[in-house]
């Protein structure tokens, strides 16, 4: 049975308590809440350097229900590998989970992500993705979009995104989604799914960060929404068995372009895309078309 | 399975020592010339022999992030790295020594780039003096063997809990056989004990952070825990060396020095790792030229052996410290720490310096008497 919003609020083990530091409209708070929230009694998380590290809260404040270990940038992977290793030779059962944002995901922990695929440690990543170093103010990252105002693209991000969803399709995970802090029933389904799965598992969370978008916090779930709405991100799940990828039911009209809203309308409503230029648009409309064209190849 | 005297290079010496100690879980990236000591284990965990985990990662990044996280799981670990592999790792050699996670950690000691070189100096351990990692340099490789052996009983005492670094020089001893006593499989695990009762330990429902943000004052008593830590380890050490004496009959000094020769010498030669272990032999010659010489290996350079070095230059004449690595700009390490101990101290025995060895340069002990004549 698919997770209602029901479920949700009467989900027993609550992840994410009261006194976190996370700012008004924070996607990666609300992901983690009910991410980890879904698995909370049996997860060990894993957080590198990133806005999480921050917003737990501090000293024996910390606002996380679950065992959490804070890690250095390019290492999550690496450590929840070492704890998920340690905890069977031990007996224990437990999801460790490593959670990232963009930049310990995409850029500086790819290498370590992908090394701990390759080995298909029984660990799921969890990449929670503002599209920008958050925490360290609103840098580019690697999957920051085309056009992009960010504090070191001051005039706009030239630099295709980068998608690791398909990355780790391309490297055999076990099984690799993509989620919106939109559409939260289906971010819990998805997180229970792949801890089904044996083997290494990766879900990438566009997740609305109102400070790095210059968007008004009460809008975090209409942008993320727009972001699907206009084919953005495409929500879907593959698993390496079947080697098909299905779309998320409430994604998958936008897999037709007619059913989608323009892409302006989800840059309209953010600062940061304030000032692009109908090249920068149009590049963006093509890095969008690239990302659709390499899915349709796993659609049926 | 009883005890067996066998040749075996250093490299493999750290693996029999691990074998006996049985991990939970080793990570390991290969570099030159630790190699053999991880292919030795992969081998032993991949046949079955030891019920380890063995992670191949991608990195020593990742190798000592690894050994990290099952650490803080509250497993037994092991890694070993040399060299650029050990720099390229040096994020998490700090972050595991401030954590005080009982990791252990080979080293065996090769010099830095640029240009290419495999060959020994110490200026890779000894960059990481100041991680909070207990360091411990070898002269032989049945040394290598106790060592390794003795560097879980130190890291997993809960008084203690801080990674240990035994350190080997490269090719010297990890690629040069020599007698070795392995000991008894079973008396060695008994001495280190398992480790039933880790330090710290993940379980899933006992929710907890580690390592979120501090504010300055616990900051400072988490530091200055550690450095109590530290000290605490000269006796621990010690303690270690005596015990192990007692139950295999092998022992290094006090553990943290290794004295050769008579007090009241007019020349002490003081050095590190195997350049002090040749020294012994320059030694005797100079004491069959009836020359007053005698020489002290200092074998633990992090908790550093002040009082010893108090000692020491209190009873005898003059100090030649011999350094296999420096820092640029100022002078050698070992002879930068002694210089201080006396200073502090309102010791005036005089201290020469002598930085030897570097990118594996041979240094015979003949070159050693010579340099101690010319400073008699």
């Amino acid at each position: 049975m698919p997770t209602t919003l029901k479920d949700l609020m009467n989900n027993p083990k609550e992840a994410l308590l009261k006194g976190h530091f996370a700012c008004a409209g924070c996607g990666s708070a609300l992901a983690f809440r009910h991410a980890i929230g879904a698995i909370a009694d049996k997860a060990v998380v894993v957080i590198p350097a990133c806005c999480t590290s921050v917003y737990q809260g501090f000293g024996r404040g910390v606002a996380f229900n679950v065992p959490t270990i804070n890690v250095a940038f390019a290492s999550s992977d690496a450590v929840a590998a070492g704890i998920k290793h340690a905890m069977e030779k031990k007996g224990k059962e437990a999801h460790v989970v490593a959670w990232a944002g963009d930049g310990g995901t995409a850029d500086i922990g790819i290498a370590t992500l992908i090394g701990a695929c390759d080995r298909q440690d029984n660990i799921l990543h969890i990449m929670y993705s503002n599209n920008v170093y958050s925490n360290t103010g609103g840098q580019r990252s690697g999957d920051t979009p085309i056009g992009a105002r960010t504090t070191t693209t001051p005039f706009g991000n030239k630099a295709q995104r980068k998608m690791v969803p398909f990355i780790m399709m391309a490297n055999n995970a076990s099984y690799v989604a993509t989620a919106s802090v939109a559409y939260i029933p289906d971010l819990v389904d998805k997180v229970k799914k792949a801890i089904s799965y044996d083997g290494f598992k990766f879900i990438e969370i566009d997740a609305s960060c109102p400070v790095a978008w210059k968007s008004d916090s009460a809008d975090s779930i209409k942008v993320a929404r727009l972001a699907v709405e206009t084919g953005v991100w495409p929500l879907f799940e593959w698993d390496n068995k079947s080697n098909k990828a299905v779309l998320s039911k409430r994604g998958s009209k936008f897999r037709n372009k007619e059913n989608r809203k323009p892409i302006e309308e989800w840059l309209n409503i953010q600062g940061r895309f304030k000032g692009m230029s109908d090249e920068e648009i149009k590049n963006l409309y093509a890095d969008v078309d690239r990302q659709w064209t390499f899915l349709e190849k796993f659609l049926e | 399975m009883a005890e067996e005297v066998v040749m075996l290079t250093g490299n493999h010496s750290v693996s029999e020592a691990v074998k006996r100690v049985k991990p939970d879980v080793i990570a390991a990236y290969p570099i030159t010339p630790q190699t053999a000591i991880i292919e030795y284990l992969s081998r032993l965990v991949d046949s079955g022999e030891i019920d380890s985990h063995f992670l191949r990662v991608e990195s020593e990044h990742s190798a000592l992030a690894a050994v990290a996280g099952a650490s803080w799981a509250g497993a037994r670990t092991f890694t070993a790295t040399s060299s650029q592999g050990l720099l390229y790792m040096g994020e998490w050699v700090f972050w595991t020594g401030y954590a005080r996670l009982p990791v252990v950690m080979a080293v065996v000691n090769r010099c830095l780039a640029p240009g290419w070189s495999i060959w020994v100096d110490l200026q890779d351990s000894m960059a990481f003096r100041d991680a909070a990692w207990i360091q411990i340099y070898n002269k032989n490789n049945q040394e290598v063997f106790d060592t390794t052996i003795q560097s879980y009983r130190i890291a997993e005492s809960k008084d203690i809990a801080l990674p240990v670094m035994p350190c080997l020089d490269g090719f010297v001893l990890s690629h040069t056989s020599s007698k070795v006593i392995l000991s008894d499989p079973e008396e060695v695990y008994n001495f280190v004990g398992d480790y039933s009762d880790p330090i710290i330990e993940i379980d899933t429902g006992k929710p907890f952070a580690y390592g979120s943000i501090v504010m300055p004052d616990k900051y400072n008593k988490d530091r200055k825990d550690l450095m109590e830590a530290m000290e605490r380890a000269k006796a621990k050490i010690k303690a270690v060396n005596k015990e192990f004496s007692e139950t295999f009959g092998r022992s290094y000094g006090n553990g943290l020095v290794e004295k050769y020769g008579d007090d009241d010498a007019d020349l002490t030669i003081v050095g590190i790792g195997t350049m002090a272990d040749e020294t012994q032999q320059a030694i005797d010659m100079l004491t069959s030229e009836g020359l007053k010489v005698n020489s002290v290996r200092v074998r633990t350079f992090r908790p550093f052996p002040t009082e010893d070095i108090i000692d020491i230059a209190k009873k005898n004449h003059k100090l030649l410290v011999i350094d296999r690595s420096v820092s640029f700009g100022h002078e050698g390490h070992l002879q930068m720490e002694i210089e201080s101990v006396l200073k502090r101290n309102n010791i005036d025995t005089p201290v020469i310096g002598k930085v030897m060895g570097l990118g594996g340069e041979d240094v015979p002990y003949t070159r050693i008497a010579k340099v101690a004549r010319e400073n008699l």
